[in-house]
C-alpha cells in the first residue's frame, strides 16, 4: 500500500506544479497572447488541408489571367506569379515553418544544453575546451556560414534543418554553462556529494531541474531565430525547391515582379506570417520568462483591525530627548492587496548621549522604523501615522527640503553589510570626502583632505589606508569606514543597523568599543539595532524590544534583563546562550515569528506565547506602563497584574 | 577498536596553492587553510570545532567529509586509514559520516518535496525496497522533529520556516543512520528564538541516537550547553582542547582567554573587562614565524617570534600551545 500511496502523492504534486505554472502564466499578458498566436499559427499549420480553399500544387490549368490576381472573394489574398492562391499557399507555408523552426530548435538546444552543462559542471578542460569552440562558433558570423554550407550542399528541408540547428546553439550554451555554474555553486549540490551522490545523479536530479526553465525560454528563443534563419535562406534562393515556405514565397513573389506588377499581396502576406510568427514566439518567450524565473511569493493580507487605546503614553516635549518617536505606524501599501502592517504604534525617546538598543529578530520591523526616521523608506513604505521629534521639530511634517538638513548632519546611519555599502571602484577617501560635500556643500574644498584624515583616524584607521580601495580593508576596516562616513557631518545622532552581524566575534567587540569611545568622545546619541540580547546587555542603556512591528517591552537595559515583563523577553532571554552558565539548557520558543503579511488575530506573539489565554488570541494589547513611566510593555497580562 | 579510535585525525594539513607572487617566480604561494590539526572522537561524543573566520575550521570540515584531498596527515576512522579513498570507496563510509550544512535556506534543492530530498540519500545508496524506504524517511524525520511527518512530506523548502529546514536537513543525515553528524554553523543563519531547538535536537540525537557530533562554530557562547569538549582553532590550528568546562572556566592559551572575554554576556550585571585583540587574523599565505598568534598576543614573550610552541599538556584532557604554559 505503501508504494500506491507515495505515487499517487507524486502524481498530485507534479499536477497541482502544472496548475500552478498555468495559474501564473495566466497572468502574464504578454505570455498569453504569444500562445494564443503561437496557438492560430500551429490550428493552419495542422488543418492545412481544411483550412486551405484550394490545394496547394493546383497548378494545372493555369491561365495568364490568373496570376496576380488582386485579392477577391475566390481568391481573398489574391493570387501569386503561378496564379495560385496566396492564402491557401499561406496556409501551408506555415507547415514548413514550423517544421524547421521546432526540429532546427530541439538539435540547437541538445547541443546547446550539453554544451553548457559540461562546461558549467565539470569546469577545468571541459570548460575550456567546450567554451572556446563555442566563442569561435560565436565569433563566425551565422549566415554566411549558413548560405556557404547550404550552397554546397543539395538544398532540401532536411540540410536545412540540420544546418541552421548545428549554428544556431552557442546562445544556447553560454546562457547554461552560466545558470549551471550558479546552481553548482550553491549548497545543496554540496549536500548532495556529502551524501555519496555520483556526479550523473547530481546532474540530473539537481542540476538540471534547475537549468530546465532557463532551456525552455530559450528553446522558444531559438525556435524563432531558426524560422527566421529559414526565411533568409529561402528569400535568397537557397532553400528547398520542393517546398513552398513564406520565405520561398517571398522568394518566388519578389523575383518574378511582384513589386512591378503592385502585386503587394503576394509579398505583405507571406512577410506578415513571418512577423507573426516571430513576434508570437517572442512574446512566449517573455511570458515564459516571467514565470519561470523565481520570484517572491505574494500572500493575502488579514482585514484591518480596530485601533488599539494605548494607556501609556511618552511625553514629547521631555527636554532631554534629542529624538522622540510616538506611535509611529509604517505600512507597506500595495495596489493589488491590503496593506501590510511592517510597524504599529512603536514610541519611544533617545536622550542626549543615550544608547539605546532595538532588539528583534528578523522580519520585526526594525530596520524599516530606522528607515523611517528619516523617511528613506522604500515607496511602497507610508508612514500612516506618528511623529518624529528631533529637537523639537516634527520630521514627519518637514518639506524633502528641510530634511536633507537633518538627513547625515542631524542624524546619520551605519548600513549593514558594509561591503554592498560602498563602491567597490572608488577609494574609501573619496567615498568620504564625497559625503562631506554632498550634505555640506559650503564646506571648504582645500580642508577636505584633513577633514577625511582626521575622520579616518577617528575610527582607528590610518592616513595612508585613505587612498585604498574598499576590497583592500577587512571586514572590519570596511565597518569602520562606514562609521566614518556617518560621522561626517558631525551628527547628533547615528542610527547603527547591525553593524556587526556578519563579523567575527572578536571584530564586533573592536567595532562594539570603538562605537562606544566615540559616544563619549563625541557626546553621541546612539540607537543600535540588533537581534543579539549579548551585545545589548554589553553595551545599552535602555532597551526597545520589538516583535512582529509591535512593542514588546521597553525599558531600562537592567529591568529588561533582570525584571522582564513580557513573556516574548522572557522566553528570548531563556533562548539566548549564556556563557556564564555553562551546562544550563537552552529553551527555545516553539513556532516562529510571524510574516507581516499574515499577522495573527489577536497578540502577535499570542501563538508562540507560553503564558497565553483567550483574550490574547483575540485582542491586540495595548501598551501598559509598569511601576513608572520608563518600563512599558504591551501584554495582556500586565494589565491583569495592576 | 578501543573507543578512543573511533575517528583520530593526526597531523592533518590543507595547503592550497594561489598562483605565484610574481610572473616568473619560482615558488607558489600556499594558503595554508589547515595546518597540522589532531584531534580524537568518542562514541557519541559531542566535540566543539571552535575560531573565527580564516582558522580553518570549514575547510577541516570537508576534509573529515572527504570532500576535500588532504595535503597531509591521516584520518582514520573505527582503526580503518580513510584518508584518501576514491568516491567508491567512500561510498560506504559516507552513509556513517553525515554533515549538516550552515544554510538551510540554500542546502536544499527549492524544486525537490520534503519527501524527495529526504529519501534521495537511500536511493543513492541503493536502498530498492520503497515501503522500507518510506518507513526509514518517516523515522528520520519524526526523531529530527517533524512530526507528523506525512504533514512535511510533499510541502517544498519555501514552505518551511528557518528552523524546519534545518530539521529537514538533520533528517537527510539521519536517514542513512550516521555514526558521525558534522555540523557547520548549524544555527548561525537562525533566529535567536529558534537556535536553542536545532542545538537541543542535536544534543537529544546523541542520546537516542548514540551519534558522536562534531559542532563547527565562531561562537563559543552557543557551545556550553552539550559539547563534551571543546577545541579552539587559529590560522589552521588547534591551540587549545579540553572539557567544555576547561575550556569555559579555565581557559589556558592567550587566544582562548581573549575570545571568552569578548562573548557577549546577556546580563548587564555582568559587564566585565574584555581583552579585545588588535587587528584581524593575519592572512594564512604568511602565516607568522615561532607561535602563530604572537603578533596579536597580549603577553607574547621574545621567544614567541622563534619557537612555535608545542601542546602542554594540563591535565589528562586539557592542552594548549603557548610557550608560557611550558614549565
Amino acid at each position: 500500500m505503501q508504494t500506491t500511496f507515495q505515487s499517487t502523492a507524486t502524481n498530485q504534486t507534479d499536477a497541482s506544479t502544472l496548475l500552478g505554472f498555468w495559474q501564473s502564466f495566466k497572468k502574464s499578458r504578454t505570455g498569453m497572447m504569444g500562445l494564443s498566436m503561437i496557438t492560430f499559427v500551429i490550428v493552419l499549420a495542422v488543418f492545412a488541408p481544411i483550412i486551405a480553399p484550394y490545394d496547394q500544387s493546383s497548378t494545372i490549368n493555369v491561365s495568364i489571367a490568373d496570376i496576380y490576381q488582386p485579392p477577391s472573394a475566390s481568391h481573398w489574398f489574391g493570387t501569386d506569379d503561378a496564379g495560385q492562391d496566396v492564402f491557401s499557399n499561406f496556409v501551408y507555408g506555415a507547415r514548413i515553418s514550423i517544421t524547421v523552426g521546432f526540429f532546427a530548435a530541439i538539435i540547437s538546444i541538445l547541443i546547446g544544453g550539453s554544451f553548457g552543462l559540461l562546461a558549467g559542471f565539470f569546469g577545468g578542460r571541459w570548460e575550456t575546451s567546450l567554451m572556446r569552440f563555442t566563442d569561435i562558433m560565436l565569433v563566425i558570423p551565422d549566415l554566411p556560414l549558413t548560405i556557404v554550407i547550404v550552397a554546397l550542399t543539395k538544398p532540401s528541408l532536411l540540410n536545412i534543418i540540420i544546418v541552421i540547428g548545428l549554428l544556431g546553439w552557442t546562445t544556447t550554451a553560454r546562457v547554461v554553462r552560466s545558470q549551471t555554474l550558479a546552481v553548482k555553486s550553491r549548497k545543496f549540490i554540496l549536500r548532495a556529494r556529502a551524501i555519496g551522490a555520483s556526479k550523473s545523479h547530481i546532474v540530473f536530479n539537481h542540476v538540471l531541474p534547475l537549468v530546465m526553465p532557463i532551456l525552455v525560454v530559450q528553446g522558444v528563443l531559438v525556435i524563432s531565430l531558426a524560422i527566421l534563419n529559414e526565411s533568409t535562406l529561402s528569400f535568397i534562393g537557397l532553400g528547398d525547391p520542393s517546398t513552398l515556405s513564406w520565405g520561398q514565397m517571398l522568394n518566388y513573389a519578389f523575383a518574378r515582379g511582384a513589386m512591378s506588377s503592385g502585386a503587394w499581396w503576394a509579398l505583405t502576406v507571406p512577410g506578415f506570417g513571418i512577423v507573426f510568427i516571430v513576434f508570437g514566439l517572442t512574446l512566449l518567450g517573455q511570458g515564459l520568462e516571467q514565470v519561470l524565473n523565481p520570484r517572491t511569493d505574494t500572500h493575502h493580507l488579514l482585514a484591518t483591525k480596530p485601533a488599539v487605546r494605548h494607556e501609556a503614553r511618552l511625553q514629547p516635549n521631555q527636554t532631554d530627548a534629542i529624538l522622540s518617536v510616538q506611535d509611529l505606524s509604517i505600512h507597506y501599501i500595495s495596489n493589488t492587496q491590503a496593506p501590510a502592517k511592517a510597524v504599529e504604534n512603536v514610541s519611544f525617546n533617545l536622550k542626549e548621549g543615550e544608547l539605546l538598543g532595538l532588539v528583534g529578530e528578523s522580519g520585526c520591523g526594525k530596520t524599516t522604523l530606522m528607515l523611517a526616521l528619516l523617511r528613506l523608506l522604500p515607496a511602497a513604505g507610508q508612514i500612516v501615522n506618528g511623529k518624529v521629534f528631533y529637537k523639537g521639530k516634527d520630521l514627519t511634517a518637514l518639506s524633502e527640503d528641510e530634511l536633507n538638513a537633518i538627513r547625515w548632519r542631524g542624524i546619520s546611519i551605519v548600513f549593514q553589510g558594509a561591503m554592498n555599502a560602498l563602491n567597490p571602484v572608488r577609494t574609501v577617501g573619496d567615498q568620504i570626502a564625497e559625503t562631506v560635500l554632498k550634505h555640506e556643500p559650503k564646506f571648504p574644498k582645500e580642508n577636505i583632505p584633513a577633514r577625511v584624515t582626521q575622520l579616518l583616524e577617528l575610527v582607528g584607521i590610518t592616513a595612508d589606508q585613505r587612498d585604498h580601495f574598499p576590497h583592500q580593508y577587512s571586514g572590519g576596516m570596511r565597518q569602520r569606514a562606514m562609521i566614518a562616513m556617518a560621522l561626517a557631518c558631525n551628527p547628533d545622532v547615528i542610527i547603527a543597523d547591525e553593524p556587526t552581524t556578519a563579523l567575527d566575534v572578536m571584530i564586533q567587540a573592536q567595532i562594539l568599543e570603538l562605537l562606544d569611545s566615540l559616544r563619549k568622545k563625541l557626546g553621541l546619541s546612539v540607537i543600535f539595532v540588533t537581534h543579539d540580547l549579548g551585545i545589548v546587555a554589553e553595551l545599552c542603556d535602555k532597551v526597545l524590544v520589538m516583535y512582529g512591528g509591535v512593542t514588546a517591552e521597553y525599558a531600562d537595559v537592567d529591568t529588561i534583563y533582570n525584571d522582564p515583563k513580557h513573556p516574548y523577553t522572557q522566553e528570548l532571554l531563556k533562548a539566548f546562550p549564556d556563557l556564564t552558565k555553562p551546562k544550563k539548557k537552552l529553551s527555545s520558543i516553539p513556532g516562529y515569528p510571524p510574516r507581516l503579511d499574515n499577522l495573527p488575530a489577536g497578540c502577535r506573539f499570542a501563538p508562540r506565547c507560553p503564558a497565553a489565554f483567550d483574550r490574547c488570541h483575540t485582542e491586540q494589547p495595548a501598551l501598559h506602563s509598569i511601576g513608572n513611566n520608563n518600563h512599558i510593555a504591551s501584554c495582556h497580562l500586565v494589565e491583569a497584574s495592576k | 577498536m578501543s573507543a578512543e579510535h573511533f575517528l583520530e585525525v593526526q597531523g592533518l594539513k590543507k595547503h592550497f596553492e594561489v598562483g605565484r607572487p610574481a610572473l616568473f617566480s619560482r615558488d607558489v604561494q600556499k594558503v595554508h587553510a589547515v595546518d597540522g590539526v589532531g584531534f580524537t572522537l568518542r562514541r557519541s561524543e559531542v566535540i566543539a570545532l571552535v575560531g573565527e573566520s580564516g582558522c580553518g575550521k570549514s575547510t577541516l570540515a570537508l576534509l573529515l567529509m572527504g570532500l576535500e584531498d588532504p595535503t597531509a596527515g591521516t584520518i582514520k576512522f573505527e582503526g580503518r586509514d580513510i584518508t584518501h579513498l576514491n568516491d567508491n570507496q567512500r561510498k560506504d563510509l559516507r552513509r556513517k559520516i553525515q554533515m549538516v550544512f550552515q544554510d538551510p535556506y540554500e542546502s536544499l534543492n527549492p524544486t525537490k518535496t520534503i519527501r524527495e530530498i529526504v529519501t534521495e540519500p537511500l536511493i543513492v545508496h541503493g536502498f530498492a525496497n520503497v515501503s522500507d524506504r518510506d518507513d526509514r524517511v518517516t523515522k528520520a524525520m519524526e526523531d529530527a522533529g517533524l512530526k507528523p511527518a506525512e504533514v512535511y512530506m510533499s510541502r517544498y523548502p519555501h514552505e518551511l520556516s528557518g528552523g524546519q529546514r534545518q530539521r529537514v536537513v538533520i533528517a537527510a543525515a539521519l536517514v542513512l543512520e550516521p555514526e558521525i553528524i558534522l555540523a557547520d554553523e548549524p544555527v548561525s543563519m537562525l533566529d535567536v528564538s529558534i537556535r536553542a531547538e536545532v542545538i537541543n535536537l542535536l544534543a537529544e540525537l546523541r542520546i537516542t541516537r548514540q551519534i558522536a557530533v562534531i559542532f563547527i562554530t565562531h561562537d563559543l557562547g552557543s557551545v556550553g550547553f552539550f559539547a563534551d569538549r571543546v577545541a579552539v582553532m587559529y590560522l589552521g590550528r588547534i591551540v587549545e582542547i579540553g572539557t567544555m568546562l576547561e575550556v569555559l572556566e579555565n581557559p589556558q592559551h592567550p587566544y582562548t582567554k581573549a575570545l571568552i572575554s569578548v562573548i557577549p554576556v546577556p546580563n548587564p550585571r555582568l559587564r566585565h573587562e574584555r581583552i579585545i585583540l588588535k587587528g584581524e587574523t593575519p592572512n594564512p599565505i604568511n602565516v607568522p614565524s615561532g607561535c602563530r598568534f604572537h603578533p596579536r598576543c597580549p603577553v607574547a614573550i621574545e621567544s614567541c617570534k622563534a619557537s612555535d610552541p608545542p601542546m602542554v599538556t594540563l591535565s589528562k584532557t586539557h592542552q594548549a600551545a603557548c610557550l608560557l604554559l611550558v614549565k
